[in-house]
């Protein structure tokens, strides 16, 4: 993995992105921009599930109203973050705080997607109110997400957080 | 005082040593600033969206404004407080960073554009709370709200590359826009 890393930071394309300075903080800001279109589409859904808000929208609705946004902004973000690793891989591959993060970004969508199929499914009936099962995971997810961020930003104080984890 | 001794008495601090020494304080109190910062643009985005007209939906502007304004407002107050303790770790650095300026500027212009829409079009909101396209002063507003707030982050993004602190920039690279040091 490393070596590959090495190759990868040696490539034209890695070299072009490192040799435009602006384009690491531009990508960033990006990024953090499209972090809050996320994590608050996370938040109003999660907050709908529990019973806290929109109670008078049908889940779908609701589902329907961020959907778009929180796969959206994940697919700029996906691409964002892309440029800035091939632009650094060594630093990437090197931090723990980024396998952490990928695994729970894995996590995250494949729970999206479920839940989104459920909800579809689900649509046009009656529906119970939340129960504490539901609550839980909607309270895990709000979790999951904000591990997430913490995590990206922790990639640039990887040793400072993991010690000897880091893997450098 | 002038407001450089009060720079230099929070750089000083034992609050501000101790941050500078702990290994993870600073990185803790960063990210919880990231977090607190995209929560507070989200949570305004969506309520923009609403005064931009888009999406088209029955739900009144200020059934939306209610349920997102206390996430607004406790993450702004979150970003407030770890923004400070981030200010105080690096203070005398932060102090001539014109990235860092620029910032708390866009922030008081936010301040002001949602002053001006809270004081004089939110109170007419009565006359177009359902209706799918708000006035223009109401569309200006959310227009401006989502540009000064993309800025603040970009300008928050922008001091970590410019204050010579957390990443490190080749030594022949011209990518400082700070002040000339005093």
């Amino acid at each position: 993995m490393f070596e590959f890393a090495e190759w990868l930071g040696a490539t034209p394309l890695s070299v072009a992105i490192q040799s435009r300075l602006w384009l690491t903080p531009l990508l960033q800001s990006i990024h953090i921009v499209m972090i809050g279109v996320v994590f608050v589409s996370i938040l109003n859904v999660a907050l709908r599930v529990m019973g806290r808000i929109r109670t008078d929208e049908p889940l779908v609705e609701v589902w329907h109203r961020f959907a778009p946004w929180f796969w959206s902004s994940l697919g700029v973000m996906a691409g964002t973050g892309l440029v800035l690793a091939i632009g650094e891989p060594v630093r990437e591959v090197s931090a723990m705080s980024f396998w952490v993060k990928m695994s729970l970004i894995a996590v995250g969508v494949v729970s999206a997607l479920f839940f989104g199929r459920t909800v579809m499914a689900a649509a046009g009936h009656e529906e119970a109110p939340p129960t504490m099962a539901a609550r839980v995971v909607a309270v895990a997810t709000i979790f999951l997400w904000l591990a997430i961020i913490f995590l990206g930003r922790w990639i640039a104080y990887d040793v400072e957080i993991w010690e000897s984890w880091h893997l450098g | 005082m002038d407001l450089y001794g009060l720079v230099e008495l929070a750089h000083n601090s034992a609050l501000s040593e101790w941050m500078r020494t702990s290994l993870k304080a600073v990185a803790i109190i960063n990210a919880v600033h990231v977090l607190s910062i995209a929560t507070v643009f989200g949570t305004i985005f969506f309520v923009d969206l609403r005064l931009l007209g888009y999406p088209n939906v029955q739900r009144s502007f200020s059934r939306l404004h209610h349920a997102l304004v206390r996430w607004t407002w406790a993450a702004f107050a979150l970003s407030v407080v770890s923004g400070v303790l981030l200010f105080m770790v690096n203070a005398l650095t932060y102090y001539r960073n014109t990235a860092f300026w620029l910032k708390m500027a866009t922030i008081v212009i936010a301040g002001v554009n949602m002053l001006i829409f809270e004081r004089f079009t939110f109170r007419s909101v009565a006359n177009w709370d359902q209706a799918v396209l708000p006035p223009p002063a109401a569309r200006l507003a959310g227009a401006l709200s989502i540009v000064l707030w993309v800025s603040v982050i970009f300008l928050g993004r922008w001091i970590g590359f410019t204050k010579g602190y957390d990443f490190s920039i080749p030594e022949d690279v011209q990518f400082d826009f700070s002040l000339p040091s005093e």
